[in-house]
């Protein structure tokens, strides 16, 4: 246990950077929700910069204030404190230079799998036909060729979140802000989006925030990760991962994953003053187990 | 078909949905015999009873003619019954069109504006709580006798459900789709174009199907009250005459009017379906 902390202790803040200024600059942000009883804070005080390439999770339970602060990232929820910056200029309402993507696919159920991703091209007035390359090639990377013209009920539940990537992807924006967007699936189709969506990013490099619960899947896909925990909530540690790119599953299966896993699961339940429930422990040793060779839709 | 190198999840659903698609349509087929067969049946032994009924237990025309005078009625006069089937459907399909654009009118007000909302809305529901018909002899006080509110009443009692039906369904719209419009910078307008329109389009069909038959009714009464024309009126004229006969007539016609209009709404609504329903068309 000792060792392990001395071990990854090197990794524990984040060093200061000596690249310019970030691109996302979160200072001081604090969120009160004012309810008919008491002002409820969600958020007590976080500050957290992310650099242009960069991949970082905010890791926490649920009710952490984790989703909070991304949809204040976002602009679709107002800091009560501090202030955001999206590359220099603070974000104060939704911008086009940001793509999100949600829990749930969230498509028109009557358009086609094409015109969805092309639904932001659409409301943000750009030429559509110049626009349908790109939907049509970005589909194609995400092993979605030939559904192109199928309805999202005729497409299995991860289909239907990897065309809303597609969609956040179509316009170009500088950063990808994502909301729990794996957590609907199943185990087996998760691992699938997992090693689909760093294979979309070594493609089209983005900046991403990415938001969720699995400690296997922040340590999987990001740079760094952020851990937020406590009622009200704090950045708990802000740790690197230390595992090179491109990554491919087998890193899971290292002593060192595993120990990055069982840092972050520490300091987790440290936050939480107890340890976490069982289920979510089992859930994220065993999911790698179940991991598919390919993924599905893809071509084989 | 998918090619088999699929990983199961996606071949599965996918095939699955196929054969089930495919079953779906022979089972559909029969269906759709047996529902064009059993009310067709059963209409007929209705009518057959009914015309033994009046043969063999000798019953006046005046109280029920059979259906095969009342047939040979229609077909001898089918002037006269168009004469007064083209005001009544004209009229009709009039208050219709005006009780659904004030209706989706209504719905946006409700959807849009908090005041209309907290202030019409309540009154909305009560007002449709008077027994509307009891009104009529008022709109032709304040309107004469004309089409115009023979028209306005039918308005008047057609235009609730389209409301009722169209504020429901604006309201139904998918929170999460809205707050995906809003991360995308889109305004109100293409909220209302792009998602909630579409979205709504089923309540609002089904809010018209119900108006159209209530735009009948109002014109009807409208007819039964005051009018130089219209199968409305015609009943009533053939009524205090005591011709049976025409009176049956004129509802059988009045029957195929309805469902002339009923008929186009529910092509509206197929017509639209191409475009805004989830299953592939």
């Amino acid at each position: 246990m000792q060792s392990v902390t001395s071990m990854l202790s090197i990794n524990n803040e984040a060093e200061a950077t000596a690249v310019p200024a970030p691109l996302v600059s979160v200072r001081n942000v604090q969120k009160t929700y004012f309810t008919r009883q008491a002002p409820v804070q969600a958020v007590a005080s976080a500050s957290l910069d992310v650099s242009r390439g960069e991949f970082v999770s905010l890791l926490g339970p649920s009710g952490c204030g984790k989703s909070t602060l991304l949809m204040m990232i976002a602009g679709l929820e107002q800091p009560t404190g501090g202030s955001i910056l999206l590359g220099g200029s603070e974000v104060k309402k939704p911008r086009r230079d940001i793509g999100v993507i949600f829990q749930d696919a969230t498509l028109l159920p009557w358009k086609s799998a094409l015109d969805n991703v092309l639904f932001p091209v659409r409301i943000l007035k750009l030429p559509i036909e110049a626009y349908r390359r790109r939907a049509l090639e970005l589909l194609n990377m995400v092993g979605l060729s030939g559904f192109e013209h199928k309805k999202p009920s005729q497409l299995s539940g991860g289909m239907r979140q990897r065309v809303s990537i597609c969609r956040a992807l179509i316009h170009d924006p500088d950063i990808l802000l994502m909301d729990e967007p794996f957590s609907a699936l199943d185990a087996i189709t998760r691992d699938q989006m997992n090693v689909a969506l760093s294979e979309i990013l070594e493609t089209y490099k983005k900046t991403v925030v990415f938001v969720t619960h699995s400690i296997r899947e922040a340590a999987f896909l990001s740079d760094r990760v952020v851990v937020m925990g406590g009622r009200p909530s704090t950045i708990a540690l802000d740790m690197k991962m230390p595992f090179p790119r491109p990554r491919r599953f087998d890193i899971e299966e290292t002593s060192e994953f595993a120990m990055v896993c069982r840092k972050l699961r520490l300091t987790i339940e440290e936050a939480h003053q107890g340890p976490l429930p069982a289920q979510t422990s089992v859930q994220e040793t065993r999911a790698g187990e179940t991991r598919a060779e390919t993924f599905e839709g893809g071509p084989a | 078909m998918m090619s088999t190198g699929l990983a199961p999840t996606g071949i599965g659903t996918e095939t699955g949905a196929i054969i089930a698609t495919a079953a779906n349509q022979e089972e559909n087929g029969l269906a759709n015999l047996r529902g064009i067969a059993l009310p067709l049946g059963l209409a007929a032994i209705v009518l057959l009873g009914w015309q033994l009924a009046v043969t063999l237990g000798h019953i006046p025309p005046v109280i029920l003619p059979s259906p095969v005078s009342i047939t040979h009625y229609i077909i001898a006069r089918y002037d006269i019954l168009l004469m007064h089937a083209v005001p009544t459907t004209l009229e009709s399909a009039a208050a219709f069109v005006l009780a659904t654009l004030l209706g989706i009118a209504l719905a946006i007000l409700i959807t849009y504006s908090r005041l209309a909302r907290e202030a019409l809305y309540p009154n909305l529901v009560f007002f449709q709580l008077i027994p509307k018909i009891a009104l009529a002899p008022l709109f032709i006080i304040w309107l004469g006798i004309g089409s115009q509110s023979r028209i306005t009443f039918a308005v008047f009692i057609a235009f609730f459900p389209v409301v009722i039906a169209t504020t429901a369904g604006f309201a139904n719209v998918d929170k999460g789709m809205l707050r995906l419009c809003r991360s995308l910078t889109a305004s109100e307008w293409q909220i209302f174009t792009s998602v909630r329109f579409p979205a709504a389009l089923p309540h609002i069909f089904s809010g018209m199907k119900i108006a159209v038959t209530l735009a009948i009714i109002g014109v009807i009464i409208g007819e039964f009250i005051t009018a130089q024309a219209g199968l409305g009126y015609l009943i009533i004229f053939a009524t205090a005459r005591a011709d049976t006969e025409i009176s049956m007539a004129a509802i059988v016609v009045l029957c195929v009017c309805g469902l002339l209009l009923y008929g186009l709404v529910a092509l509206g609504e197929s017509i639209a379906n191409r475009f805004y329903s989830a299953d592939n068309s």
